[in-house]
């Protein structure tokens, strides 16, 4: 009944999701499995984002169905990076057998049961989902927190103002960028207009860095 | 069930005050943005009559500039 | 009911969703986060290294720090163990410092309420009280109970001052509850301790077994780095050998479901198999295998003061041979409920030549009566067929604490442990009290009490003071409500070192703000022989001190400024470098305090710059002298050792007054008895509660549907708790399962303290109740 109602409701607001959200299926069955690397070598694994773009139609790259958002995005969030909470019920006995998450999360498309263009993992070479990602299911704390984190990273910040922005996240465990910055089911605010152009590191440089640097000295 | 959303713009220096008088309201959720001057605002009341009254008094805030509606649904 | 709040809740996030589009649309740029800011943020992240705080998988993981505050964890990806992925706990890890109940200051009892003192005021009080009740009761009245959570020197200047200068071998730890049979296991079969293999193990392994070992769970990581190696490789197999079926049996290939405490029918049914089919590795058997038998029907440990020996007898080949006549898998089929094929067909991929096969266990068959014996059958099964200390051939005992192998294991704080070796052998004491700067007199060479018997004296009152740092006995000893009312009694004093309230803190009549985790430097050491260095990353909140120095306090203010004359600027390093001499030669070599401040974990025996990944291996391993293919040099012998050991019940199975078993353990989102996970608002709020987990046909026959409240009822006690049916694990029928995490239903006050004869450890996982719809 939710579902149903949810979705007439998008449909109302969003004129022309409906005929996307068929094409969204038909991308789905369309498509063949990624290959899968190991996760060794995490950082190099520009293969992978290469063989991810060319498994994506064109079409699919430039969809974008609005409805999920930085707001969203980080409201799943314990600080910038952090494993999302699963956003929706999941079933007690969910196993997290790459039946159950992985058959929407792995490609995407359109999910009747949600009415929602579904995120696409970053990493499907890891199955064990609920190694990392838990579900809500008590909202009241055990006892009250004083966290923090910083501040999500800011949207369009070039070093010149014509120039390429910085990738301003780490890239591990998301070294695929079109899995979220592309697609129906991209975050609005930070899906790109130009995802045909496949290699996203020839112009975007990551801007974070995990080792220290040796002090620069010329000899 | 009535449930809506809104962008709540407050008068000039007042998003402070208005997020406190907002958070203050019961069967209204707010989110404020971090670097801008706008509330987001849900409101989910349990039938019509509630939902009128809630919405003269968010109409009736001093610290409120505009109120646009984003986002409506109703069971009924 | 559920259903609107969901659906209110979905809609809502809808309309809240739509709002903030429509925000981004006008605003470009515009952000929110749901979490409190750090204020004043610059936006630079310095990223520190350090082990998760939590299981024994020892995960590098790197800290983000802003302005003294931890704010953002991701993978070491430097670290061999996890290459950079965590799991939820870990990557949730620092929230755990920042709970609104943190115990900042110390607190001592006055006419039965505790008042809030200057923790240099508490320290006084702790060092009068021992001093007086040592005065007045003898040496051995007092106690110090730490766990395989205390960082490494936290275990050693623990050791340094109750054994070495106040000459009581009252030191234990909970690694008891969680080890010890693990420790036994490698001392009986190969007299050294700690696994010979590596988790680089999982990279070539054919086979996986997991016995009694929920991985999925309980160590996702390794978990995890199996499935990938399925995924990559076409050969990997994965056998679930449990009792129940959990997350693992879902992600396994093959599940093989056996009755409680029958592991052992069954481990010697497979090597029957193995002998029966000649897939003996006969020149691995005849250069380095020796046959041996014990002691049987050896009795359970829950009366009080109960003593075992074990004594070791040689047998021939033949004789362990007609042993394993009792074990046909047809017989063993009947005792055990595992059927005969599939018996046959674990045996047969042990046997197979062409597999290598990786065992894996933890706590089912350490927390076990017969916990030693079961380790010895496993190791048997690997030896006869020649698969151990090569890449992917290992029988894996895996670790729940992150040093309960550094701390526990390696310092040797148990009753009757040292730094090097044992208090009962002369040569072991020497070394101690030259490198303790102590008489070796000193040194008592009689040990006194393991765990159990330890809260037994406390309850007794032959122990009258006992210092619980980093743990929480009082949700964790088995027959609970014995061990809390005799910690409750008059004229016992205890005194505790914690981060947060618990029911331990709730006894106590002094209790000290500890330092947690990154707020101080330590060592912590893990399932694979790794030892892994963090520096104080964040300062501690109050007056909050390393468990370490509070020790230190308390021996200068007795007298022992010479044995601790550390500055708090380098303690750390100093008793490193002093504790890493009990461990000089190539078959224990500890990487120097540098090395270890530089690298992401480093593995011992770590000799002449070089980590040691399998043992006994001398292509691998530099002690090995014998000029053969392997050199067992943990044994006089030079033998790895095969036991005949039998298969005995359980000490209590269930019965027609109580028909179930109960079976207790761990969730993958909370960690122990939960004291910190709880405070972490992911975890807590995916599993905010405790529950009982049944077959859905006891549940029906009960008439109890999920959530609905069952009373469990055992000869110790009852406990009264939501059912949940058809959950992430099911019992077969007539068994109940129980996590221990949530304080407000202990369900250790229904199990029972039977223990193993040989390593003490008690068994959490079989006891009999019968349930009652509540």
């Amino acid at each position: 009944m939710m579902e149903k109602k949810g979705s007439e409701k998008w449909a109302k607001a969003v004129p022309g999701l409906l005929a996307l959200s068929f094409l969204g299926l038909l991308l789905v069955t369309g498509r063949e499995a990624r290959s899968v690397e190991g996760l060794d070598n995490f950082d190099h694994q520009g293969k992978k984002l290469y063989e991810a773009g060319e498994a994506t139609p064109e079409i699919y790259l430039s969809a974008d169905s609005g409805d999920r958002n930085l707001a969203s995005f980080y409201e799943l969030r314990q600080y910038p990076g952090s494993p999302p909470r699963i956003p929706h019920k999941v079933d007690l006995s969910f196993s997290g057998n790459e039946t159950d998450c992985l058959s929407c999360h792995a490609k995407g498309g359109y999910s009747p049961e949600f009415g929602k263009f579904v995120p696409v993992t970053p990493h499907p070479e890891n199955s064990l989902c609920y190694q990392c990602h838990v579900p809500l299911t008590e909202e009241k704390p055990f006892v009250a927190s004083d966290w923090q984190s910083i501040e999500p990273p800011r949207l369009g910040r070039s070093f010149l103002s014509s120039s390429p922005p910085t990738v301003p996240h780490s890239l591990q465990l998301r070294e695929n960028c079109i899995a979220c910055h592309t697609g129906p089911g991209a975050v609005a605010e930070i899906r790109v207009a130009h995802a045909s152009r496949g290699n996203c590191r020839q112009c975007h440089v990551p801007a974070v860095q995990t080792d220290e640097l040796r002090e620069f000295q010329r000899k | 069930m009535p449930v809506f959303s809104y962008l709540a713009i407050p008068k000039s220096g007042a998003k402070e005050t208005l997020c406190t008088e907002l958070a203050n309201l019961e069967h209204c959720r707010i989110m404020p943005a971090d670097n801008h001057e706008v509330v987001v605002v849900v409101t989910d009341t349990p039938d019509i009559a509630t939902e009128k009254v809630l919405q003269e008094t968010l109409t009736g805030l001093q610290s409120l500039q505009s109120l646009s509606l984003t986002f409506g649904f109703d069971d009924n | 009911m559920t259903i609107t709040i969901d659906r209110r809740r979905f809609i809502q996030s809808a309309a809240a969703g739509s709002a903030i589009a429509a925000a981004g649309a006008i605003f470009p740029g515009i952000s929110f986060g749901a979490w409190p800011k750090v204020a004043g943020n610059t936006g630079v992240v310095s990223w520190q290294k350090t082990p998760c705080r939590f299981c024994g998988t020892g995960c590098g993981v790197l800290v983000g720090v802003v302005d003294g505050r931890a704010v953002a964890v991701k993978g070491d990806p430097n670290c061999s163990v996890n290459k950079g992925l965590c799991c939820m706990k870990g990557y949730h890890s620092v929230q755990a410092l920042y709970g609104t109940d943190r115990i900042t200051t110390a607190k001592i009892r006055k006419n039965g309420e505790m008042v809030e003192v200057p923790i240099q005021e508490a320290l006084d009080l702790v060092a009068a009280k021992l001093k007086e009740t040592r005065d007045k009761h003898g040496k051995d009245s007092v106690a110090i109970y730490g766990s395989g959570q205390w960082t490494i020197p936290d275990g050693y200047v623990a050791s340094k001052l109750f054994k070495g200068c106040l000459s009581t071998n009252n030191v234990e730890a909970n690694a008891r509850l969680c080890m010890a049979s693990a420790v036994t296991g490698f001392m009986t079969s190969f007299g050294i301790d700690e696994p010979m293999g590596c988790y680089e193990d999982i990279d070539h392994a054919n086979v996986f077994i997991t016995w009694g070992n929920n991985m999925a769970e309980m160590h996702p990581v390794l978990f995890s780095r199996m499935l990938a190696n399925r995924k990559r490789r076409t050969n990997v197999k994965i056998i679930d050998f449990a009792t129940r079926l959990t997350r693992t049996s879902q992600a396994a290939d093959t599940s093989i479901l056996f009755r409680p405490q029958t592991d052992l029918a069954v481990a010697n049914a497979i090597c029957h198999e193995i002998i029966a089919n000649d897939w003996v590795n006969w020149n691995f058997v005849n250069e380095h295998v020796s046959f041996h038998k014990g002691k049987t029907n050896i009795g359970y440990g829950t009366e009080d003061h109960f003593a075992f020996t074990d004594q070791d007898e040689a047998i021939s080949f033949e004789e362990y041979k007609k042993f394993l006549a009792d074990y046909t898998p047809e017989r063993v089929e009947k005792i055990s409920g595992v059927p005969a094929k599939d018996i046959k067909y674990m045996a047969a991929l042990y046997g197979d030549p062409a597999l290598k096969v990786t065992s894996f266990w933890c706590m089912g068959m350490n927390q076990h009566t017969r916990g030693t014996w079961i380790n010895n059958l496993v190791y048997n099964i690997h030896l006869l067929v020649g698969k151990i200390s090569t890449p992917g051939n290992s029988p894996f005992s895996l670790t729940g604490q992150p040093s309960a192998c550094g701390t526990v294991r390696e310092v040797g704080t148990l009753t009757h442990g040292l730094p090097h070796g044992v208090v009962m052998n002369e040569h072991d004491r020497q070394m101690a009290a030259e490198i303790w700067e102590v008489p070796v007199a000193n040194i008592d060479p009689k040990p006194t009490y393991h765990t159990v018997e330890m809260f037994r004296a406390l309850d007794r009152g032959d122990i009258k003071f006992i210092w619980i740092q980093v743990t929480n006995p009082m949700v964790t000893m088995p027959n609970l409500k014995r061990y809390r009312e005799g910690a409750k009694k008059d004229d016992r004093f205890i005194v505790v070192s914690d981060v947060y309230p618990t029911p331990t803190t709730d006894v106590a009549d002094v209790i000290l703000p500890s330092a947690f985790w990154i707020e101080k430097e330590g060592m912590f050491g893990n399932s694979e022989r790794r030892t892994q260095h963090f520096a104080e990353i964040v300062k501690p909140p109050g007056e909050a001190m390393s468990d370490t120095w509070q020790i230190i306090e308390v021996a200068r203010r007795l007298g022992f400024e010479k044995q601790f004359p550390w500055s708090k600027e380098d303690y750390i390093e100093k008793i490193w470098e002093e504790y890493r001499k009990f461990h000089a030669g190539p078959k224990h070599e500890m990487a120097s305090y540098q090395v270890l401040r530089a690298r992401s974990g480093v593995q011992w025996p770590f000799v002449n710059g070089k980590e040691t990944r399998w043992r006994f291996n001398p292509q691998y391993d530099p002690a090995c002298t014998n000029g053969k293919d392997f050199d067992f040099y943990g044994k006089k012998d030079n033998r790895a050792w095969i036991w005949a050991r039998p298969y005995e019940p359980a000490a209590e199975s269930p019965d027609s007054e109580y028909p179930f078993w109960l079976n207790t353990g761990r969730v993958i989102e909370h960690w122990h008895t939960g004291s910190l996970t709880r405070r972490i608002p992911v975890l807590h709020n995916a599993v905010p509660s405790g529950y009982v987990e049944m077959h859905p046909e006891d549940a029906a026959q009960l008439g109890v549907v999920n959530g609905e409240k069952v009373r469990i009822i055992s000869r110790r006690g009852e406990i009264v708790m939501p059912a949940q049916i058809n959950g992430r694990g099911v019992p077969p029928r007539n068994m109940v399962f129980v996590p221990f995490f949530d304080e407000s239903y202990l369900i250790n006050e229904v199990t029972l303290d039977a223990f193993c004869p040989i390593s003490k450890q008690p068994d959490y996982k079989k006891c009999a109740v019968r349930l009652e719809k509540a």
